[in-house]
C-alpha cells in the first residue's frame, strides 16, 4: 500500500551533466538553463515533485549556482516555503579536508546527517537535464508494489549523440534490472536511464555510508551496477513526453519540438502546471504589420517585425523590418530594425544590431553568448 | 506605526457592467490581458511605498478575496501591515452593511487606528491609471493640507459626469460640486484622496452621527470639510486615468493599451503592474494565425485572425475564426470559423463554430444602434448562432438562434 504522497522527500542534482553544454553553463548550472519560453530546466522536476505533494526538497549544488539561487528564491513559486521541509539548497560545505564532490555518493554523503533526521519513508532523486512533467506518485506506487530496493526510471529511445559519454542504459528482465551499463557503444533503441531513482531513505543512508568507507564515488557504477544480484533494482518505464538536453543542438531541437501543439500540451497538461519564477511582464504586444507564425512566445515581448518557427522568451523585442526564423531567443534579446537571423540561439540580453545578418543551419545553430552584441 | 496607509474601496457592485459583474465585484473584472482592475491601485500603492492596504469589500467578494489571497503577488505579504480584506462585520451592538463610501471607512476606524497613521489615502477599485501616491502625499504635506484631492482636467462637455472642483491659484479648493449641471470648472475629482487621519477621523464620526447623511465621500465628507473651512487642495494629475465603470469605458480602456499614442504603458520596467500569475506556458501562434495590433498572453493558442484585440490567459482562437476590436477574457474558446467583433467576452465562454458575436459599427453617425456586445461568464454561444451588437448575453444561446 502506498503511504501518503507526502511520504517522500526529493533530492535534485542541478549540476549533473553540466559538461554536455559548456557554452551555456559558464555562468549557470544545467538546472538553470532557460527552456521553453519562460522556464528553466529545474522547473520541470521541481513542479513534478511539488504537484505530487513532495514538499521537502533538497537541491545539492556544486558550482555556478548563483543563477539557480536567484531563480529559486525561497521556493515560493513552487509552494515550497514550508516550516517543515520546503526548499533546501545545499551548497558545498567548504572545509579543509572536504573536497568538492565528484559523484552522487559523495554529494549524498554531505547530507547524510540531514537525511537521518528526516521523517519521510522514501527518497526520490533526479537530475535536471530532462524536462518532464510526471505524476511522481506513479513511480512511488510502482516502487512500493514491486517491493524493490531501488527503482530507476528510464525511457525507450536511442542514446543522443551528445550523451554518448554520459549515460546509463539498463538490461531488464521481468521488470528487474539485470545489467546497468555506462556509455554503451551499440546503436539502436535502448532502455536509457533518466537518472530518476526512488529508494527507501534508510536504505539510501546505509548505502551511502557503506560506499563512503570504501571510497566509492558513483551511485550507479559503484553501488547499483556491482550489486544487481543482491539488490532488487526495478526499472520503471516512463512513456510520457521528455525533452532531454544533450548538447547545444538538442537544446535547439527540443525547443523547436514545442512548436508542435501536441508536444506543448504533453509537456504542459492543464492539470499539472509547471511553475517558474514570475517576472510580472505585461502581455506580449503584436504591433501593426507584425507577422508571427508557428511560434511559442512568452509574455513581455514586443513584436514589430517577422517571426516564424521561433521560441521567444520573456521580454524579447523584434523591431520593425527585422526577420527572425527558426530561432530560440532567450530573455530580453533585442533584434534591431532590418536585422535578419536564422537558426540562431541567443542567450539572455543579446542584441542583434540594425541590418545585421546572422545565420546557422538546422544541424548547427549559431549560439550567441549572454550579454553579447552582434 | 505607519506614516501612511491606503484604504481601497472595492465594494461596488458595478451594476453598469451588467453581465460582467454577475458573480464578481467590479475591481475583480479582468483587464488588459493579464490583470484585474484592482491590480492598478494595488500596484500603485506598493510602487509608491505604501505597504499597508485595507480593501473594503461587500458585493460578491469571493473571486476578489481569492485573487488577493495573502497579497504576495503585489509584495504585500508583510509581517506588519500588508494587505487586508475588510468585509462588513458584526459588533456587540449589531451589524451593518457598508452604507456608503464614508461609512465603509467609518466601520474600519479601528483597523486604521492600529497603524497610528498620520495620513490615509482613499482609493477606488475601478480606475485604470498609474500614479505615484508618494508625490501626492508630499504635495499634501507641503501645502499643509487636511485633505488633498487628485484632479485632472476633463473635456468641458463631460464635466457634468464628475465631481468638479474650483481651485484658486495656490491650488486651494474653493468650491466642490458633485456632478453639476452647469460646471464652473473642468477640474474633475479622480476619487483619490489623501487625508490627515485625525481630521478625517473626526469628520467620519460626525457624519455617522447625522442620520440624514448618505455617508458618502463626494456627497458628504468633502462638502462638510469645505464648509468647515478645512484646508483642502487640488493635486493636479497629468497622465492616463480612466474610470472603467461602464461597458464602453472598459472596452475603450482595453483598446487604449493597443494605442501607442496613449500614455498607458504596462510594459515599462519602472512602474510595473503586478498581478496573480496564471502559471500557463507561453502563447502558441499557429501557422495559419494572423495577428495585427493585439495583445496576447500566456496559455493562448491562436490559429485564427486577430485584429485590434486583447486576449487573456488560456484563450483559444481556432483556425478561420476572426476576433476584431474585442476583449476575450481568460479561458474562453472561439471555435474555428466563429466571428467576434466589437465585443467583450467574459471568462470561460465558448463561441461555437460559425457563430457570430457583435458587429462593427457600419454607420459612424448613428452610434446609438451600435455598441459593444457582451457575453457573460460561462455562456455557450451555439453553432451558427448570432449575437447582435449591443447585446447583453447571460444565458446560453442555442445553435442557430439569434439574440439581439
Amino acid at each position: 500500500m502506498v503511504k501518503s504522497n507526502t511520504d517522500a522527500l526529493g533530492i535534485i542534482f542541478p549540476n549533473a551533466h553540466d559538461n554536455l553544454i559548456p557554452e551555456m553553463v559558464t555562468h549557470r548550472t544545467m538546472a538553470s538553463i532557460p527552456f521553453g519560453g519562460r522556464y528553466r530546466m529545474i522547473d520541470f522536476v521541481l513542479s513534478s515533485f511539488a504537484n505530487a505533494g513532495i514538499s521537502n526538497i533538497s537541491i545539492i549544488v556544486k558550482q555556478n549556482y548563483h543563477s539557480l539561487m536567484d531563480h529559486l528564491g525561497s521556493g515560493r513559486e513552487w509552494d515550497l516555503t514550508r516550516k517543515r521541509g520546503g526548499l533546501n539548497l545545499v551548497p558545498p560545505y567548504a572545509e579543509a579536508n572536504v573536497k568538492m564532490y565528484r559523484g552522487r555518493v559523495e554529494a549524498l554523503a554531505s547530507i547524510v546527517g540531514f537525511l537521518e533526521s528526516q521523517k519521510e519513508e522514501y527518497v526520490v532523486m533526479s537530475d535536471a537535464n530532462i524536462a518532464y512533467n510526471f505524476d511522481v506518485n506513479k513511480l512511488i506506487e510502482a516502487h512500493v508494489t514491486t517491493g524493490a530496493d531501488v527503482t530507476v526510471m528510464y525511457e525507450r529511445r536511442e542514446i543522443p549523440l551528445g550523451m554518448k559519454d554520459d549515460n546509463y542504459t539498463l538490461r531488464i528482465q521481468d521488470g528487474r534490472v539485470t545489467e546497468l551499463l555506462s556509455n554503451d557503444y551499440r546503436p539502436g533503441v535502448q532502455n536509457l536511464s533518466m537518472n530518476v531513482y526512488i529508494i527507501q531513505r534508510e536504505t539510501l543512508i546505509t548505502m551511502v555510508k557503506d560506499a563512503t568507507i570504501r571510497g566509492l564515488v558513483y551511485f550507479e557504477k559503484d553501488i547499483l551496477a556491482r550489486n544487481l544480484e543482491l539488490l532488487n533494482v526495478q526499472g520503471y518505464e516512463y512513456t510520457g513526453y521528455t525533452a532531454r538536453i544533450a548538447d547545444c543542438r538538442t537544446y535547439f531541437e527540443e525547443n523547436m519540438r514545442l512548436l508542435d501543439p501536441a508536444n506543448l500540451d504533453a509537456l504542459f497538461p492543464a492539470d499539472l502546471p509547471v511553475y517558474t519564477k514570475v517576472h510580472d511582464n505585461a502581455p506580449t504586444r503584436y504591433a501593426m504589420d507584425s507577422h508571427v507564425k508557428n511560434s511559442v512566445v512568452a509574455d513581455g515581448c514586443i513584436i514589430e517585425g517577422e517571426v516564424e518557427n521561433c521560441v521567444l522568451f520573456r521580454g524579447v523585442k523584434v523591431k520593425k523590418g527585422a526577420k527572425v526564423k527558426n530561432c530560440v531567443l532567450m530573455q530580453n534579446t533585442v533584434v534591431e530594425p532590418g536585422a535578419q537571423v536564422e537558426y540562431v540561439v541567443t542567450d539572455k540580453n543579446v542584441k542583434i544590431t540594425t541590418d545585421k545578418s546572422l545565420s546557422g543551419s538546422d544541424t548547427f545553430p549559431v549560439y550567441v553568448a549572454k550579454n553579447s552584441t552582434v | 506605526m505607519k506614516e501612511c496607509i491606503a484604504m481601497l474601496l472595492a465594494g461596488g457592485q458595478g451594476s453598469r457592467l451588467y453581465a460582467l459583474t454577475q458573480r464578481l465585484a467590479k475591481p475583480a473584472v479582468p483587464f488588459g490581458g493579464k490583470y484585474r482592475i484592482i491590480d492598478f491601485p494595488l500596484s500603485n500603492c506598493v510602487n509608491s511605498g505604501i505597504d499597508t492596504v485595507g480593501i473594503l469589500t461587500q458585493y460578491q467578494p469571493l473571486v476578489l478575496n481569492e485573487y488577493i489571497g495573502n497579497g504576495q503577488p503585489w509584495d504585500l505579504d508583510r509581517l506588519y501591515g500588508g494587505v487586508h480584506v475588510l468585509p462588513p462585520y458584526q459588533t456587540a451592538t449589531g451589524s451593518d452593511w457598508y452604507k456608503g463610501t464614508a461609512n465603509a471607512i467609518y466601520q474600519n476606524i479601528n483597523f486604521i487606528d492600529r497603524y497610528e497613521p498620520k495620513y490615509v489615502v482613499i482609493l477606488s477599485g475601478d480606475h485604470i491609471y498609474k500614479m505615484d501616491y508618494s508625490k501626492m502625499l508630499d504635495f499634501h504635506k507641503e501645502k499643509g493640507a487636511d485633505c488633498t484631492i487628485a484632479v485632472m482636467e476633463v473635456p468641458w462637455e463631460e464635466a457634468s459626469r464628475f465631481g468638479i472642483m474650483t481651485a484658486d491659484a495656490e491650488g486651494t479648493i474653493t468650491k466642490f460640486e458633485e456632478k453639476p449641471k452647469e460646471p464652473k470648472s473642468n477640474l474633475a475629482s479622480m476619487g483619490i484622496y489623501v487625508f490627515s487621519w485625525d481630521k478625517l477621523r473626526k469628520f467620519l464620526i460626525e457624519d455617522e452621527a447625522n442620520p440624514a447623511s448618505d455617508n458618502d465621500f463626494g456627497k458628504n465628507i468633502i462638502p462638510n470639510m469645505l464648509a468647515s473651512k478645512e484646508k483642502m487642495v487640488a493635486y493636479p494629475f497629468e497622465g492616463y486615468w480612466k474610470d472603467v465603470g461602464t461597458i464602453d469605458s472598459l472596452w475603450e480602456a482595453n483598446m487604449d493599451l493597443l494605442n501607442p499614442k496613449m500614455p498607458l504603458d504596462v510594459w515599462s520596467e519602472e512602474w510595473k503592474i503586478y498581478s496573480r500569475n496564471s502559471g500557463m506556458p507561453g502563447q502558441w501562434v499557429g501557422a495559419s494565425a494572423e495577428i495585427d495590433n493585439s495583445m496576447v498572453t500566456e496559455g493562448c493558442k491562436v490559429e485564427g485572425k486577430l485584429v485590434q484585440s486583447v486576449l487573456f490567459a488560456g484563450v483559444k482562437v481556432g483556425e478561420g475564426a476572426v476576433v476584431e476590436d474585442s476583449i476575450i477574457m481568460p479561458g474562453s474558446v472561439i471555435e474555428p470559423g466563429a466571428k467576434v467583433r466589437y465585443s467583450i467576452v467574459a471568462e470561460n465562454v465558448t463561441v461555437k463554430a460559425g457563430a457570430v458575436v457583435g458587429e462593427r459599427p457600419e454607420d459612424m453617425d448613428n452610434l446609438e444602434n451600435w455598441g459593444v456586445a457582451v457575453v457573460g461568464e460561462g455562456v455557450t454561444i451555439g453553432q451558427n448562432a448570432k449575437v447582435g451588437p449591443k447585446a447583453m448575453v447571460v444565458k446560453d444561446v442555442k445553435d442557430g438562434e439569434e439574440q439581439w
